[in-house]
């Protein structure tokens, strides 16, 4: 058992990361439902996707779950019915319907379960929804019928007993005629193979399903069911002849049996296609002789259940005694908006595999490890003399490019579409505009961009304080936007990108801006700056990032949540990454996040200064060069610049600044690195010598030694030394600026 | 002498290979199952149930099943099978 115990675990684990991506086509749905961008099969997409957890959640007995998706499932029905336009307050239900189908899912595979009071509003909302429309529904639908654990059990108790030999000869399939005889459902022959309860699937659930689309008569074949002692119980030894009503088509009954494909023996024949009389049916009285053609229900002495629907039957039943036993799939059925389930064969993705996080890991590590390796040899080569172009210079050479290429297609398995982060974020967005009552729109753009899976998981946090902000903050009021000429409708944009190596991740809004005075007095108030200082419009924007400053004279409850925007700034560049600001007044504020693509190899350039082996990111050097007389020029007591071209940039000492030395006399014909700043300013860093550039893997530091100023991480180099991995820009803002000896100028 | 066994609330997939050993465990011997728990019953275990009545039936014993709850009766019709088959007066 215990083997069974863990297939059975695997399943599970496996159902959830199903869900995670049925979640995703759900929000997908509902979101081009909103942006007005869905078409017919969206609603499907939709449906198929609520569907679906609830027929794995079903198997894994998490009734919570079944319970909630069900009603979900049947108010999302009635959109696909033609009932109910998904728009408004409708369709904000089915999005808080997703989220909490999407919490009810986390708390399920935590083992734990919501508590109800949490998803009450919404659960009786989607109740509303479906049953407000049920009873003329249950004319056409046959929903009495739904066979449901629910309320209507104890009328559906009276029914097995008496059902066989209740049924009319007609839609009977009684023993074996049912094959043959021609009526108006269609009949449906099912045998479970074993390898269909080893992945988790229930016929009940499946019989279950159709039932909540159409009437349903079972009947149970057990001629083939060994004696007890015979039985293996892994082993479905039964079949089913099932007889749906004429109402379903082939396509929903294709749906259904969609997840059992190839683990059953599955025979589905259509009824009678040819039903012109039928979208009157709801006006129509009831027609003489429905019950007697009432499939199981009728006869069995439920008059109130469902006899409408059956008059559909009669004329044709008698117009055409023989129905031929098509497997034609035009059938059409009654509620000619299921006929829009038939949708085109949807494009096969790509094939995909499951594979363990850690083990990607491990390869991950390894592969770094070879890195390392091979640019150990490749220093131990070359100092040994060879003769140029040695075939194992040559071959060094092959093996560099394809350590480089294994690397870049190992780190692409950890990438990942921001996609599930952006919807997660849909969702934020949806809550605060409520909370604070703002109309709020939030378009995302670049969603299949891909990062590193850690860099994602990481940046969720700061990603929803930020895009709490922009609702919260950014945004006007409602009242303040129409007085400002503005759309009532704020707009949140989230985009990903990749730019120059690095992930940039927007997050903008079409608000106010940043109101610079309030921001500066704040800071002032808050004794972060000092009363005279000169700011530039950048440096005031800068200050939201200060710890400590927090505008809590107008921070909501929301926002605040004891994180201020210091933390995120924090937390991103623990990811290697940077955050920058622009605003215009009236325009709106953009919050850009700079990130590597991974967190496992860096392009470095290898430098010298004062004897030490550091590496700095090659992305932020714009430029290098060597340090000549005319460029320098002095300013104030200790500091330098470096005359660039048209602009002045300060000169550091990077040997200083890491505290090695002291700055020495001269910098001439030392080497200038240009490091670029997110706001596009440029600072000099000067360095004894540039030895190489080269690709380096990080090993982090903050396990072990805490975060470092000015430090990233470190590597480990050809020859075995440990070099620093720099942040120039940490350096670069929080610098001395030291470059020269204050003992020559003015002392004392 | 009448064994009384009482059923479990989850008759799942995985109940059943139990199941089937429990109720084997007790062949020869009359039986009187309790059905009162079971809120699930999936096809396997349904099976389970389907051979051993059908097993004890052949070898001229009682087997019978009682208190099918309106779920399992629920269930049971889905999967077109009566309480008769499974050897039960219902209540």
């Amino acid at each position: 058992m215990a083997d069974n115990t863990d297939a059975m675990a695997e399943i599970r684990a496996s159902f959830f990361t199903e869900c995670e991506e049925l979640l995703e086509s759900l929000q997908d749905g509902l979101d081009a439902v909103w942006n007005e961008t869905s078409d017919e099969e969206t609603i499907n997409v939709i449906f198929r996707a609520v569907h679906s957890v609830k027929g794995g959640a079903g198997a894994f007995g998490l009734t919570q779950l079944v319970d909630f998706a069900h009603r979900y499932e049947t108010a999302l029905d009635e959109v696909r019915a033609g009932k109910l336009v998904p728009e408004g307050e409708v369709l904000k239900l089915f999005f808080r319907a997703a989220d909490i189908l999407s919490d009810l899912l986390q708390a399920a595979k935590e083992d734990g379960e919501l508590d109800p009071a949490t998803f009450e509003e919404v659960l009786s909302g989607l109740a509303a929804l479906a049953g407000g429309e049920e009873e003329e529904e249950e004319a056409l639908d046959f929903q009495p019928l739904i066979l449901d654990i629910g309320d209507e059990t104890p009328q559906l108790a009276e029914l097995p007993g008496e059902l066989p030999p209740g049924l009319p000869p007609l839609s009977g399939p009684a023993e074996g005629e049912g094959d043959a005889q021609g009526d108006s459902g269609g009949h449906i022959y099912f045998a479970a193979e074993k390898e269909l309860f080893l992945n988790g699937n229930e016929p009940l659930y499946l019989f279950r399903a159709l039932a909540d689309l159409t009437e349903l008569t079972s009947r149970c074949n057990m001629d083939d069911l060994p004696d007890l002692s015979d039985l293996d119980p892994a082993v479905c030894h039964l079949s089913w002849d099932l007889t749906t009503g004429a109402d379903i088509d082939a396509a929903a009954v294709a749906e259904v049996f969609e997840f059992v494909e190839g683990l059953c023996t599955f025979r589905h024949r259509l009824p009678e296609p040819e039903l012109p009389e039928l979208p009157a049916l709801p006006e129509l009285p009831v027609l003489p002789g429905a019950p007697d053609t009432a499939v199981g229900a009728g006869a069995d002495g439920e008059p109130g259940v469902a006899p409408a629907p059956d008059a559909g039957a009669p004329p044709q039943a008698s117009d055409a005694p023989a129905p031929k036993l098509s497997t034609d799939q035009d059938a059409k059925a009654p509620a000619a908006p299921k006929a829009g389930a038939q949708k085109p064969a949807p494009a096969k993705p790509n094939p995909t595999i499951r594979v363990d996080l850690e083990r990607v890991d491990r390869l991950v590590n390894l592969v770094g490890e070879l890195v390392i390796n091979q640019a150990m040899l490749s220093q131990s080569v070359t100092e040994v003399d060879m003769p140029p172009n040695a075939a194992i210079t040559k071959g060094l050479d092959e093996f560099m490019q394809l350590t480089r290429s294994l690397q870049d297609s190992v780190m692409r398995i950890r990438a990942q579409p921001v996609k599930a982060l952006f919807q997660r974020m849909g969702r934020i967005v949806r809550e605060v505009a409520t909370e604070v009552n703002k109309n709020v729109l939030l378009k995302t753009e670049g969603e299949t961009t891909e990062v590193d899976k850690t860099v994602i998981e990481r940046l969720a946090d700061p990603l929803t304080h930020m895009i709490r902000n922009a609702v919260d903050h950014g945004l006007e009021s409602t009242e303040a936007r129409l007085a400002a000429g503005k759309p009532e409708r704020g707009t949140v944009t989230l985009t990903a990108g990749h730019r120059s190596g690095r992930v940039v991740i927007e997050i903008s809004d079409d608000g106010a801006g940043i109101n610079r005075p309030k921001v500066r007095q704040i800071a002032i108030d808050k004794k972060l700056i000092e009363e005279t200082a000169e700011l530039s419009d950048s440096d005031i924007d800068m200050l939201l990032f200060m710890p400590g400053f927090s505008t809590a004279s107008e921070v909501s409850n929301l926002s605040g949540r004891g994180v201020g925007m210091d933390v995120v700034k924090t937390a991103i560049q623990a990811l290697g990454g940077r955050v920058s600001i622009t605003s215009t007044p009236g325009q709106g504020t953009c919050f850009s996040i700079s990130l590597p693509l991974t967190l496992a190899v860096l392009d470095g350039m290898v430098v010298e200064a004062a004897g030490q082996a550091l590496v700095l990111p090659l992305n932020v050097i714009e430029e290098t060069m060597t340090v000549e007389a005319a460029m320098l020029g002095e300013m104030g007591r200790e500091t330098q610049v470096l005359r660039i071209r048209e602009g002045f940039a300060p000169l550091l000492d990077l040997g200083t600044e890491m505290g090695f030395r002291t700055p020495l006399e001269s910098y001439l014909d030392h080497v200038a690195l240009l490091i670029a700043h997110e706001d596009g300013s440029r600072s000099a860093l000067v360095v004894d010598r540039i030895v190489d550039q080269r690709q380096v893997v990080i090993k982090g530091l903050q396990n072990t030694f805490g975060q470092i100023p000015g430090v990233a991480a470190a590597t480990i180099l050809g020859d075995g030394q440990i070099a620093l991995i720099l942040d120039p820009l940490d350096i670069t803002m929080n610098a001395s600026g030291r470059t020269r000896q204050p003992s020559l100028s003015l002392a004392g | 002498m009448t064994v009384a066994l009482t059923l479990p609330e989850r008759l799942d997939t995985s109940a059943a290979p139990e199941l089937a050993d429990t109720l084997a465990a007790e062949l020869g011997q009359d039986i009187e199952i309790d059905a009162a728990p079971v809120t699930h019953l999936g096809a396997l275990c349904l099976q389970v149930l389907l051979s051993a009545a059908k097993t004890w039936a052949a070898r001229g014993q009682s087997l019978t099943i009682s208190n099918i709850n309106d779920t399992m009766a629920g269930q049971l019709t889905l999967f077109g099978v009566t309480p008769d088959h499974l050897g039960g007066p219902r209540e």
